[in-house]
């Protein structure tokens, strides 16, 4: 029997790596359009208290929430001091929660893989790359994870006490993100096919019902904005009409069937190799164990893993941050498939050289190459052009303290971001120019920069900064006046 | 008499009062607040500006003029690109594709090009990377007989405004990437070293080459 440190530290130790991976230089990286467009709601929320859920363009408001006594710890107050390391902390903390979460839903498989699925999981390069992103996809993996630790311990044990804090999960699930019901039903799936049993408790309907109203309270807590915006409840249902349109349709961000798969397979891009061939291979070794042994976990994890592929590649709307969703699973199986080999030395060696591989892949990623735009994670990302217009802003207000600084574009995110700071009333922002477009500072798009030039009374220096891979603002600078 | 001066006095009063009322102050006009947005889309179509009417201007250079950096060697700042050769920059493939061009790492980067022997540019044709709207930050072309550049060194571009790369401030202007390349003057500087130098561009922080070519005639 091992001691209770020798049995716990490799798991400390894998918590730990998680930790680093999620954490470390979590600034560097320049705010994403959708990480910017959310820091300033939750900014709105810090400073004043306010926030409604947004049924159109905006997720749900656990995001928001989580983040506010992680900025009270580090004294941030204001929309001002808030800062990329706090907002992007939630993620990164619940990233980590979701590995040790991972862990404990592996323990039927034994205690070293639930331990080499916690590791996969730790470094995989989706989980990692999106626990350092300020979106709501890491907390609703971590969020559904523990819903599937607390039910599988109610299934055990029969403890109502387990029922209702399933029934929280399921909430803060539902109050992350409208999609929160996919996972659910396809577990619901998954473990109706696989699992004969029956659970302990005698009374699985009272406990199920408990859990039920748990889960609604707890959302509609959230939804209402904790009393405060009673329409938020309505709006909360209101919102799959936009997100079975969006799902429909793809709304511009249409891809192959094969999209997410490809993530774990092998591509070149621009000179850059972007591959997960061993930790796949192993996933898929892990079906293969599942369909040949009894264990009914497995089959149940392997068949959840499979619904969820399905139902995320069938929908033309893809973003990549849904691979996150299919890391939990893949790492599940591969474990089950190294758990399934004869020889325990060579078990672990392939564990530790497809962990060092994916580690790799994820140095690539997550530190290398953040936002190129040969990075599969790297979504329409902001270049780190975006970085130098907030000194500039200020330059140009130190000339002219009254401005205005014009940000004249399409597209201006995450613009508002790094101008937070500045008085609401020196920056605005507009569509296209009008007759009176002059100011102290100019962000144009190229397009609106043509239309722009002949309306602008003053003298201006042009130069370019980009504001995403493709997307070029110009920026007027004025021209000092003669002496 | 007494009432006529009190008179006097408030009509005084009530003009300056008009007047400081008149006194002109700040306008201050509410701005618009950035609108929230859902994810932007990928981009289908480059954000390009308004394409050029009719062919490029042509570059009048002395008759004799040849091709002179074909396959010459070429030296960098990052010696050791994670993608692609140096040997591409004078390799005559400006295709711009996978594998036809050098990336170097962020920061300042320069590559330079060594002629053989000293020569009178005429032109200076780049082409940094084409298949992306995108901009160079601090584009710097000098010529210099002295391969590590310290002395007798001619600027013929400069686009680095506020000297970010310490190879003084710059006056040109900034321009987008095209298949075209940028086409500049050699102004007659003779030397027998081309250096190029740059900081990253408006994608990524990145450096790129797909072809450089030199063209000029052998000083005497």
């Amino acid at each position: 029997m091992p001691s209770p440190v020798s049995r716990w530290l490799p798991l400390a130790l894998v918590a730990l790596v998680a930790l680093w991976l999620r954490t470390h230089d979590l600034a560097s990286r320049p705010m994403h359009a959708d990480e910017a467009n959310q820091a300033l709601k939750t900014g709105e929320l810090l400073e004043h208290g306010r926030y409604a859920f947004d049924p159109h363009d905006h997720h749900g408001p656990t995001l928001y929430y989580a983040t506010l006594p992680i900025a009270w710890l580090r004294g941030e107050t204001t929309l001002a001091a808030l800062s990329e390391t706090t907002v992007r902390l939630v993620p990164a903390l619940a990233g980590t929660l979701g590995v040790i979460l991972l862990f404990l839903l592996a323990r039927s498989l034994g205690h070293w893989p639930a331990l080499t699925a916690a590791a996969l999981m730790a470094v995989a390069p989706a989980s990692v790359y999106y626990s350092r992103y300020f979106i709501q996809e890491t907390l609703l993996v971590s969020c559904t994870l523990a819903t599937f630790v607390c039910a599988q311990r109610w299934w055990q044990t029969g403890l109502t006490r387990w029922a209702v804090a399933a029934g929280i999960c399921i909430g803060l699930m539902q109050a992350t993100k409208a999609s929160a019901p996919l996972f659910l039903v396809a577990a619901l799936i998954a473990v109706l096919l696989t699992v004969r049993s029956r659970p302990v408790t005698r009374r699985p309907r009272r406990d199920l019902i408990a859990a039920l109203i748990t889960a609604l309270a707890v959302a509609a807590l959230f939804y209402s904005s904790f009393g405060t915006h009673f329409s938020g409840l309505r709006d909360a249902i209101g919102t799959y009409t936009a997100v079975s349109t969006r799902a429909a349709t793809g709304s511009g961000h249409e891809k192959p069937w094969w999209y997410y798969l490809g993530f774990f397979g092998w591509h070149r891009e621009g000179g850059l190799l972007w591959q997960q061939l061993a930790f796949s291979t192993l996933a898929f070794c892990g079906v293969l164990v599942a369909f040949a042994t009894p264990q009914k976990i497995l089959r149940c994890a392997a068949l959840y893993t499979a619904l969820i592929v399905a139902a995320l590649s069938l929908a033309p709307y893809k973003t990549p941050w849904h691979t996150v969703h299919l890391v939990p699973g893949f790492a599940f199986l591969a474990a089950a498939a190294l758990a399934a080999l004869p020889l325990r030395l060579f078990a672990f060696a392939t564990a530790g050289l497809v962990v060092a591989l994916q580690y790799k892949q994820t140095q690539l990623a997550a530190f290398l190459r953040p936002v190129d735009a040969r990075n599969p994670y790297a979504y329409v990302h902001s270049s780190p052009d975006v970085l130098k217009i907030r000194a500039l802003a200020e330059t140009a207000l130190a000339r002219a303290p009254t401005g205005p600084i014009r940000i004249i574009s399409e597209e201006y995110w995450p613009i508002p971001w790094y101008l937070r700071a500045l008085p609401p009333t020196s920056v605005g922002y507009w569509s296209t120019p009008s007759t009176s477009s002059d100011g102290a500072l100019i962000i144009a798009s190229t397009t609106q920069a043509v239309t722009l030039r002949p309306l602008l009374l003053g003298r201006y220096t042009e130069s370019y900064l980009g504001l995403r891979p493709g997307f070029l603002l110009v920026i007027f600078t004025p021209k000092p006046a003669a002496p | 008499m007494k009432r006529s001066r009190l008179s006097l006095i408030l009509a005084l009063l009530a003009l300056t009062g008009a007047v400081r009322a008149a006194d002109p102050v700040p306008l201050r006009v509410e701005l618009p607040k950035p609108l929230f947005a859902g994810t932007p889309r990928p981009i289908q179509l480059p954000n390009l500006e308004k394409p050029r009417t009719g062919k490029r201007p042509d570059l009048m250079v002395p008759a004799g003029t040849a091709l002179l950096s074909k396959g010459k060697p070429v030296t960098s700042s990052d010696s050791l690109p994670v993608i692609g050769e140096l040997t591409f920059i004078t390799d005559g493939d400006k295709s711009g594709t996978d594998g036809t061009y050098v990336e170097l790492g962020p920061t300042p980067q320069w590559v330079q090009i060594d002629l053989g022997a000293a020569a009178k540019i005429a032109a200076v044709a780049i082409w940094h990377f084409h298949s992306q709207a995108r901009v160079y930050h601090d584009v710097v072309v000098q010529v210099s007989n002295d391969k590590d550049f310290k002395a007798g060194v001619t600027t013929i571009f400069n686009n680095d405004e506020d000297n970010s790369s310490k190879l003084g401030k710059g006056t040109d202007l900034a321009y987008i990437e095209n298949f075209e390349g940028k086409l500049l003057d050699g102004k007659g500087a003779t030397g027998r070293y081309v250096r190029l130098s740059s900081n990253g561009n408006t994608s990524d922080e990145l450096n790129h080459y797909c072809e450089v070519e030199v063209y000029g005639a052998p000083a005497k």
